[in-house]
């Protein structure tokens, strides 16, 4: 993967699962916990997919593999941030729900 | 023919639009092609033909939805494969299939 496709693949699959994690609250919001359960599901293997190209990148620079840094990659992090934030909030959100059912 | 790009801060897409002017201007076409903030969609989407969202502000599909409907404009996410390759040719064709 070249460097730009690292960046737009972490901001991608990110904003994936970022976008499923919202239609799954919504989900639970309207009462249909099964649809919320899948929307979380399809959220967290988006999330995890990201966190994978991350993982990567980390454990290339551990072993001496310098990783080039620009705006560009901060950016890409910033959303994956993002992304992992809205689904642990959401969650607890979600669980919410299902207690005051 | 104008084509507009929103993502959060118009940041990345600003690469994607890039790599859209220079298929573009291969094939010939006269298209402007612009990215911009979510927070500036209302302001300049009447200056647009079609509006590509950027796979990270899916999420906010239901607002975009409205606002493309109110004004009559076509809009349409850019899948994150396309999105991850930082595939100029295929969001320019995505863009023009939905002006058609």
């Amino acid at each position: 993967m070249s460097f730009e496709e690292i960046v737009f693949n972490i901001i991608g699959y990110s904003g994936d699962s970022k976008a499923y994690c919202f239609q799954s609250l919504s989900a639970a919001r309207e009462g249909d916990f099964k649809e919320c359960d899948e929307l979380m599901e399809k959220s967290k293997a988006e999330l995890l997919k990201a966190h994978h190209i991350q993982t990567k990148m980390i454990q290339e620079e551990a072993s001496g593999t310098k990783q080039e840094l620009n705006l560009l990659m901060v950016h890409a992090q910033d959303h994956l941030m993002n992304a992992a934030l809205a689904k642990d909030l959401i969650e607890e959100m979600i669980l919410m729900y299902k207690k005051f059912k | 023919m104008n084509i507009l790009l929103v993502c959060v801060a118009g940041m990345s897409t600003s690469l994607l639009v890039r790599k859209m002017e220079i298929e573009a201007s291969s094939r010939g076409l006269d298209v402007k092609i612009m990215a911009k903030a979510i927070d500036d969609l209302e302001n300049v989407i009447d200056e647009y033909d079609v509006i590509l969202l950027g796979p990270q502000i899916k999420y906010k599909e239901p607002y975009i939805k409205k606002l493309a409907q109110q004004k009559g404009k076509k809009y349409s996410v850019i899948p994150s494969m396309m999105y991850g390759m930082v595939d100029g040719k295929e969001t320019l064709d995505l863009a023009l299939k939905l002006k058609d």
